[in-house]
């Protein structure tokens, strides 16, 4: 294997890693009593920023993989929320070639649109299926916390893992232009 | 996938898009066999997180402790009127306990006289918190503890004082509580002294609803709630709590269980309790009230 592919598998190895990491901090059993504000989903912060730069590293079925290990680990109903990220990154990575050249503001807006969408989504799947979605605040202040956490975690991705966009001059391992 | 889609004109083929909507059909008839037969796939996700929490438990239980410490310490700097208060709570509490030996000296030998046997089927297993439900719509914990030591779904947990849930989810080493304040739960309970009967209703706040009460006038703040045993849900006789009212005059439990800080918890063994082995025993009960009512009243007519 070349340097090029091992790189690949490397960076999607450090994706799985993430993921555990993030759900073991999930799962910390630090206050089990019920609180009145929701943390941020970092897991769908970091796929969707890591979808937008380097779709390579998160294949489909990567990303359906760590979101319905998510869905199982956090009590949410399997396979709904997962089918749904899935969905919404497979769109971010087509916009990809497009948002290349867009600055990180327009970027943002494109994640806020999207999850809220899909958390739109959600909500109403549940509702129809007769679930319980959980109060609305709660997922408002969730939806909130994400996107106020995206910068962070494409900073995260991009100084410390180095997830980048491909620069105009970029190649792959075969010579073609990206 | 296989081809490391390292150009961009993979994205659009067709064999992306196919393995797209093969991952999303799969997904969905999930989602949709967890929606229609729950209890199957309820199982399969006890088997996944009874896998693969144990492998973060080494490194779970050091990073809650050290958090804990630096919380414990916080609190260090009200040390001085933490420590009046307890002087004071404790002068209340030999009092009480004085009270409460001579109780029980006296209840000891009513019992003596009535011939009254405890039941002894009560017996528990303590298990230790591994984890908690990992999500803010979820109030649940994880414990140590699984079908290896003989625990059973619907079995009640508690900690020292009061109940805290419900086991729903077993696995072979672990077990899964779903707590009073998660939004599934409802708890059938009596408040005493009045008895009368109520439902204890979870709504993810810190204090669950009491709902179902017949006639709200009997009842008054600070009033003991303790399971009822209807259903056979959960032995009689249970500390839940107390009754409160919230600013909006509605009737709510203040827990008899300290919430913050669930360590250990036990797992009353009850041979009695009914077991859900089907989608519609969740719902229904064995014979639906409806039908029995209905087959006595009519030779009356």
């Amino acid at each position: 294997m070349d340097s090029g592919a091992l790189q690949i598998w490397g960076m999607r190895l450090l994706f799985v890693l993430l993921t555990m990491l993030i759900l073991f901090f999930h799962l910390l059993p630090l206050n089990p009593a019920p609180s009145q504000w929701a943390g941020p989903d970092v897991l769908v912060a970091m796929v969707f920023a890591w979808a937008v730069r380097r779709p390579e590293y998160v294949p489909i079925l990567l990303v359906a993989g760590v979101m319905l290990l998510a869905d199982m680990m956090l009590q949410r109903p399997p396979g709904l929320w997962s089918v749904l990220v899935v969905c919404a990154a497979e769109w971010l990575k087509s916009r990809e070639r497009r948002q290349r050249e867009t600055t990180f503001f327009l970027e943002w807006l494109t994640f806020a649109g999207t999850l809220i969408v899909i958390t739109i989504l959600y909500r109403t799947v549940m509702v129809v299926l007769i679930l319980a979605p959980g109060t609305l605040v709660l997922s408002l202040v969730q939806v909130l916390m994400t996107i106020a956490i995206y910068p962070a975690a494409v900073g995260v991705s991009f100084f410390l893992f180095g997830v980048r966009k491909s620069a105009p001059g970029d190649m792959d391992r075969l010579g073609r232009t990206l | 996938m296989a081809k490391n889609g390292t150009n961009s004109e993979d994205y659009t083929t067709p064999l992306r898009r196919l393995l797209l909507a093969v991952v999303i059909l799969c997904l969905l008839g999930l989602f949709f066999i967890w929606r229609i037969d729950s209890p199957r796939v309820e199982r399969f996700r006890a088997a996944v997180i009874d896998t693969v929490i144990p492998s973060f438990d080494w490194a779970m239980a050091p990073v809650t402790a050290t958090v804990n410490i630096v919380r414990d310490f916080r609190s260090y700097q009200r040390i001085y009127e933490q420590n009046q208060e307890l002087r004071r709570e404790l002068r209340q509490m030999t009092a009480w306990k004085e009270a409460a030996l001579q109780l029980e000296q006296e209840n000891a030998k009513l019992r003596d006289l009535n011939n009254v046997r405890l039941d002894p089927r009560l017996t528990y297993i303590t298990g230790v918190v591994l984890a908690d439900s990992g999500s803010p719509f979820r109030q649940s914990v994880l414990i140590n503890v699984g079908s290896r030591d003989g625990i059973v779904d619907g079995w009640a947990t508690m900690d020292g004082t009061g109940l805290v849930g419900r086991i729903s989810g077993v696995g072979p080493n672990t077990s899964r509580v779903i707590m009073l304040t998660d939004a599934t739960s409802r708890i059938p309970a009596t408040i005493q002294p009045s008895g009368q009967r109520a439902l204890i209703v979870g709504d993810n706040t810190s204090a669950p609803t009491i709902d179902f009460l017949e006639n709200p006038d009997q009842v008054r703040p600070g009033d003991r709630i303790v399971t009822s045993g209807d259903g056979d849900v959960f032995p009689p006789g249970l500390l839940i709590g107390q009754v409160a009212q919230d600013p909006g005059g509605r009737l709510r439990t203040r827990l008899a269980a300290d919430y913050e800080r669930l360590e250990f918890l036990r797992v009353l063994r009850d041979h009695g309790a009914r077991r859900v082995s089907s989608p519609s025993a969740l719902i229904l009960p064995e014979t639906p009230p409806g039908i029995t009512d209905a087959a006595t009243a009519e030779p009356q007519q």
